[in-house]
């Protein structure tokens, strides 16, 4: 084995990793060795790797400093191949597997050599808090060129360039209580709320659960804290009410108690998941859970002490240093200087010493500190330094000392000479800070709490907290309010919670924690070592020193002046040391300072993950007719109308090519048009909305949501008609018959169908409950298919029993029949001015029908169309589209549509009163007018701005603007749709329009109306 | 109420239809059962659907004398009749889904209108816009829970409850009329959009399609 496949680091015994199993992984392009078990953080260690990373402002080189979510320093670049690199992994959250690659996130060329950690030290001084906004934001104009560079350098990570090999999904779930953390607390409550019968999930970030309890040096029961977690455990997997989610962060806590769990499955086995059954499985997975009541043990985070130089590797939380020696059996360095203001850190002194190597000295700012891990320390023959702190730590790439002095805590001084003691790892505890984060999210503010100087969190009706979550941060105690907190969550459910028998916990004696944040050097903040408050976004003390200086008072301003706790980080381990050193700058206390609001996502979660299945081919829901195939073996093109697919148009093989090649869309919409202006054409039309109405009151209410009068329409009949919003503009329009006295089928644009069936409900439920009329959707249950041109009545008079005579069968009106043997309703109805038979028939039975016609169709020249043929159609009689000549400010009269409205009806109708408003009754509102270019071969284009004056100074008077343009075929011109002001009086008139290339087009106002303005073609 | 066009769009004529899925099988394909299938669905195309609106007494009473058995009496529930051949859903205060095999719908809308006589009520026949996708197996449950945020657990969802329910980014009506059988009733547009939903799900169940 070569020497760097040895692990310096690793104990020969202890921990929970499998030795059996080794594990190759690379990090930055060199290859090491670990244990199943291992994270890729323990592993680095173990290898003795120090830098992992150059920070992000300053470049400084950067080592690992915690073991869990709140690692700041490494953040990896996962992946050895592009398509499976995922950025900002932390290496203390992933575990180790074979063949794992990691690379730093920032550092370029390398973590060793860093060309950015020149610019960090010269311009150390010179990159004060808001060093970006001040120096690069002006000229404006020059950011995108600095930006470019700097972000090379700084370095975020970087998503794959190529498609993503794993799938993802959502599963949604729901339960009576969500525990989130399966630490002490956590798995005392899960027990008992799991043993009442309630539905429960239990979420735990880690490889394994047990939290705390997995590298704690207390017993329960006499035993090794992780016997009675395993036992637990088993119980609970054993349970059918219960749902365990290890690997599995809850990121976000949404409203009413829904929050999302991100799982990663497959993570900790391979860079892509593994095949099972030759079926890949979900790499990650979303939880998606409702839940009745949710409790957060969600633990506390470990503050580290804020002092010169803190950032160096070998800087270690003294939680993290136990967590690697117990958990991994791995010691972080050699020689260990233990700075903290509790008892509770001792731990890693105690475990340092165990595992064989030295302890300089624990320096404890107290000036008497009592308790029985103090005892113990000392009986180990451990040097303890109290009323003093660790003030600066020297070394560059890994610490050589740590400068050792006597500080008043109420002065914020160094009171005495300091000492340097040489070692390698400075570990420090400034306290714990309860993992506020989900309670955060709900809106909840937290509160101080002087005792155990912390935030607890806020809570929201259904929300508990228990054990280090809010504050308990003993054992026992911590155990035993996950029983109390369950039960008081479960009585919120109604149920009533099973006593827990708690496993024994020696009592531990233990005197009390000291307020320290900063820790004061011999210069003024400003002048000593850079004391880093956030690691990860580079934010100092001297940083927020000088933010409050520059006047940034409010918590909220500090943060976002100076960075503090943003982007992944959410403020893990700095925000509680910021918020400490505001308020010493300030001169107020923590909770006059107040707290920034954390934020989702708890830690970053994969874009794949929030997408699930939704995503390629699955995005968004595709509707399709029932002529669907029929469209695509036809070479359709498919536009898209809401979700529907609708054929655009069917371009032919050019019969000259050679080459198999298409027609243009041009070519294929001309030859289209003239098929149905000169023999026939057929549409599906099947998108179309339809709702049956039904009731003696369905008369009545038509007159009341059309702006046209229904009274009269006849069994067997038809009518356009046009809706209205209550500010009497158009919002719908289409053609509604009669099928019954008290039986209507509306028909209703494509886009708008549900909204129209909603707007129905709506009037109907809320304003007229006293009609006797219901609405229901039946816009699936029929098939249209609209053949429409001078041929369309001998075409389909070969396949009907229908009379299709002019006299019997008029324009407007319905008949039902058998069309190719099947049942159907035709209604005469035209949207293209032609000849136009509408045939309805059940969904089921539309391919057969669609295949007759064509084979009827051929000598009569049937051929497909699609909606831009449909469009220029229109169009070219100038039958408005709802949404395209109309935007929700125009109403009737301004189509020039009075025909269609019944001012004298008996009972108001919807948008009436708002006719006769001042504004609508004005006479230059915009007004639908046709549009003749002057130059016949220019198509204007839809949406240009019509001037009256194009030598006006700019800025020029807007008239109005184009809606509908197109070439017609019939015309052999280019034509459009307007809206031009006061445009009805203005017929014969020249406009302009002058477009953004300085070309002015001219163009005549016309009729909207350009081909057959009688109608005489659609009554043949 | 008189004064409808009732209209049977079904003909008994050798005529081919299609199901809703047709070009979903075309396209996407249909994997056979297996041994390692944990999930099966099967389409039962050309039911008789009919919508039933108005007021539940009245409506209770017509269904009672002509099919045998009444409305759901509870919310978001369905009833069968004994063979469970034939079931009425709850779909909103004054809306029912009956469906009945294939070809019974347009008689059963005549009898029902006679029952029904001058009440207040609508029935509309949907038969061809929607179709009814049956899922069963050991991993049903969790591939519903993957589409739909209902709450599928047994508890939340015995047998003889249905919902009107989003599933993936589309809505259906989920129940579950048998204990180890789950019904999909979907709208024909929407009906291919569920249906590789429905494949790309259940792929790591080794979903089957029984045909």
């Amino acid at each position: 084995m070569s020497k760097s496949l040895e692990q310096p680091n690793r104990l020969k015994e202890g921990g929970r990793i499998d030795r059996s199993r080794k594990l190759d992984f690379t990090f930055n392009g060199q290859r090491y060795q670990g244990h199943a078990g291992d994270t890729l953080a323990s592993a680095l260690l173990a290898n003795g790797v120090d830098i992992v990373n150059r920070s992000f402002k300053y470049s400084r080189p950067r080592g690992i400093v915690a073991a869990g979510a709140e690692e700041p320093n490494a953040l990896v670049q996962l992946g050895s191949t592009e398509a499976v690199q995922v950025p900002n992994v932390r290496a203390t959250q992933q575990a180790l597997f074979d063949g794992l690659v990691a690379r730093s996130t920032n550092g370029w060329p390398n973590v060793q050599r860093d060309v950015m950690s020149l610019v960090g030290k010269l311009g150390g001084r010179f990159m004060p808090p808001g060093f970006y906004y001040k120096t690069f934001m002006a000229p404006a104009s020059m950011w995108m060129t600095y930006e470019k560079y700097i972000r090379k350098g700084a370095g975020l990570g970087r998503s794959p360039m190529e498609p993503d090999p794993d799938s993802y999904d959502h599963l949604n779930r729901h339960c009576d209580l969500l525990v989130i953390g399966a630490g002490p607390a956590g798995l005392a409550a899960a027990l008992t709320a799991a043993r009442s019968g309630a539905r429960v999930i239990l979420a735990d970030e880690q490889e394994e659960m047990g939290g705390s309890l997995l590298d704690s040096r207390e017993l329960l029961d006499q035993q090794p804290a992780a016997k009675w977690v395993e036992r637990v455990l088993a119980e609970l997997a054993g349970l059918d009410n219960v749902t365990l989610l290890p690997r599995t962060t809850a990121n976000g806590y949404h409203d009413h108690h829904f929050v999302t769990l991100h799982e990663r499955r497959t993570e900790h086995l391979g860079e892509t998941a593994p095949l099972v059954d030759g079926h890949r499985s979900v790499r990650s997975r979303m939880h998606r859970v409702r839940a009745g009541q949710v409790l957060l043990a969600t633990g506390a985070h470990e503050r580290p002490l804020v002092y010169a130089n803190n950032d160096v590797p070998g800087n270690l939380l003294a939680g993290a240093v136990s967590t690697y020696i117990r958990r991994y059996g791995v010691v972080p360095g050699n020689k260990l200087v233990l700075s903290t203001s509790n008892d509770h850190a001792y731990r890693a002194a105690l475990d340092w010493v165990e595992a064989g190597r030295e302890v300089v000295a624990i320096v404890d700012a107290r000036t008497n500190p009592q308790g029985d891990w103090i005892d113990a320390a000392k009986a180990k023959g451990i040097r303890i330094i109290t009323g003093s702190a660790v003030i600066e730590a020297k070394g560059e790439k890994r610490v050589s000392a740590a400068r050792v002095a006597k500080i008043d805590l109420g002065a914020f001084k160094v009171t005495g000479q300091a000492e340097t003691l040489a070692c390698d790892t400075i570990a420090s505890s400034g306290g714990y800070s309860p993992v506020i984060h989900l309670a955060s999210h709900t809106g909840a503010r937290p509160t101080w709490n002087e005792e155990i100087l912390g935030f607890v969190p806020g809570l929201v009706k259904g929300v508990h907290a228990a054990g280090s979550a809010r504050g308990i941060h003993d054992l026992a105690a911590g155990l035993a309010d996950g029983v109390a907190m369950a039960a008081q969550a479960l009585e919120a459910l109604g149920q009533s919670a099973k006593a827990v028998e708690l496993p024994q916990v020696d009592a531990r004696r233990e005197g009390p924690a000291c307020a320290l944040y900063q820790v004061p050097h011999e210069k003024p903040t400003l002048r000593a070592p850079k004391q880093f408050v956030d690691l990860q976004n580079d934010v100092t003390a001297g940083g927020i020193e000088l933010a409050t200086r520059e006047g940034f008072e409010s918590i909220e301003h500090v943060k976002r002046y100076t960075a503090m706790g943003f982007g992944t980080d959410q403020g893990k381990l700095g925000n509680i040391n910021g918020m400490a050193i505001a308020a010493r700058c300030l001169n107020k206390s923590i909770p006059e300072v107040g707290t920034t609001v954390f934020r989702p996502n708890y830690t970053p979660v994969t874009f794949g993950a929030i997408a699930g299945r939704h995503c390629r081919d699955l995005f968004d829901p595709e509707r399709y007719t029932a002529l669907h195939q029929w469209h695509v073996e036809h070479g359709a093109e498919f536009e898209d109308v809401g979700q529907w697919k609708r054929p655009w148009y069917f371009p032919q093989v050019r019969p000259d090519a050679a080459n198999g090649e298409r027609e243009s869309m041009a070519e294929a919409v001309a030859r289209e048009c003239r098929a149905v202006r000169e023999k026939v054409g057929i549409l599906d039309a099947s998108t179309l909305g339809k709702i049956d109405i039904q009731g003696p009151d369905a008369r009545e209410f038509l007159g009341r949501i059309y702006t046209n009068k229904w009274e009269k329409l006849a069994v067997g009949k038809c009518r356009y008609g046009l809706m209205c919003k209550d500010d009497g503009m158009v919002t719908d329009d289409g053609v509604t018959s009669c099928l019954a006295d008290n039986h209507f089928l509306m028909t209703t644009t494509t886009g708008g169908a549900a909204a129209v069936l909603e707007w129905l409900e709506l009037w109907h439920q809320t304003e007229w409950p006293e009609l006797n009329v219901t609405f229901t959707s039946v816009t699936d249950h029929w098939a249209t298919m609209t053949i429409t041109g001078p041929e369309a009545r001998n075409l389909l008079a070969e396949i009907t029993d229908i009379d299709l005579d002019r006299d019997a069968f008029k324009f407007m009106e319905w008949r039902a029949g058998k069309v190719a043997g099947v049942p159907a309703r035709v209604f005469r109805i035209s949207f293209t001015g032609e000849l136009t038979y509408e045939i309805n028939v059940q969904a089921n039975y539309a391919m057969h029908v669609w295949k007759t016609l064509f084979e009827h169709g051929d000598k009569y020249g049937l051929t497909p169309y699609g909606t831009e043929t449909m469009h220029v159609l229109r169009a070219e009689k100038g039958f408005i589209i709802v949404g395209q000549d109309t935007d929700g400010s125009v109403t009737p009269e301004d189509l020039g549509m009075q025909w269609c409205v019944g001012y004298d009806k008996p009972f108001s109708w919807i948008g009436k009163r708002a006719l006769t408003r001042s504004d609508t009754r004005r006479t230059d509102r915009k007004q639908l007018v046709g549009l003749k270019p002057k130059d016949p071969k220019v198509v204007l284009e839809e949406g240009a701005q019509i001037v009256f004056d194009p030598k006006h100074a700019i800025p020029m008077p807007m008239a109005g603007h184009v809606t509908s343009s197109y070439y017609s075929p019939t015309l052999d011109s280019g034509f459009a749709l307007a809206v031009v002001k006061g445009g009805q009086q203005k017929m014969g008139e020249t406009v302009y329009l002058p477009m953004a290339d300085g070309q002015v087009h001219e163009a005549e106002i016309v009729s909207p109306i350009f081909v057959d303005p009688k109608g005489e073609r659609q009554n043949v | 109420m008189s004064n409808a066009a009732t209209f049977d769009t079904r003909t008994e004529a050798n005529i081919p239809v299609e199901s809703p899925l047709a070009y979903s099988y075309h396209r996407s394909g249909a994997p056979a059962p297996s041994a390692k299938s944990r999930v099966i669905l099967r389409e039962r195309p050309f039911l008789g659907h009919l919508v039933l609106r108005g007021g539940a007494i009245v409506l209770d009473e017509a269904v009672r004398a002509v099919l045998g058995f009444g409305l759901p009496a509870r919310p978001n529930t369905l009833s069968q009749s004994e063979d469970g051949a034939r079931s009425i859903q709850w779909l909103s205060p004054d809306e029912w889904l009956l469906i009945v095999p294939g070809g019974e719908e347009f008689e059963l809308e005549g009898a029902l209108r006679n029952a029904l006589g001058d009440a207040h009520y609508a029935i509309v026949n949907v038969s061809g816009g929607q179709t009814l996708l049956e899922l069963s197996g050991e991993k049903a449950r969790e591939l519903l829970m993957k589409s739909t945020p209902s709450d599928v657990h047994p508890e939340a969802f015995p047998v003889g409850k249905g919902v009107t329910a989003v599933f993936a980014k589309a809505n259906l009506i989920l129940r579950r009329p048998a204990e180890n059988r789950w019904e999909l009733v979907l709208r024909r547009s929407f009906a291919d959009y569920c249906y590789r939903w429905l494949l790309d799900a259940g792929a790591e169940y080794a979903i089957g399609v029984e045909k």
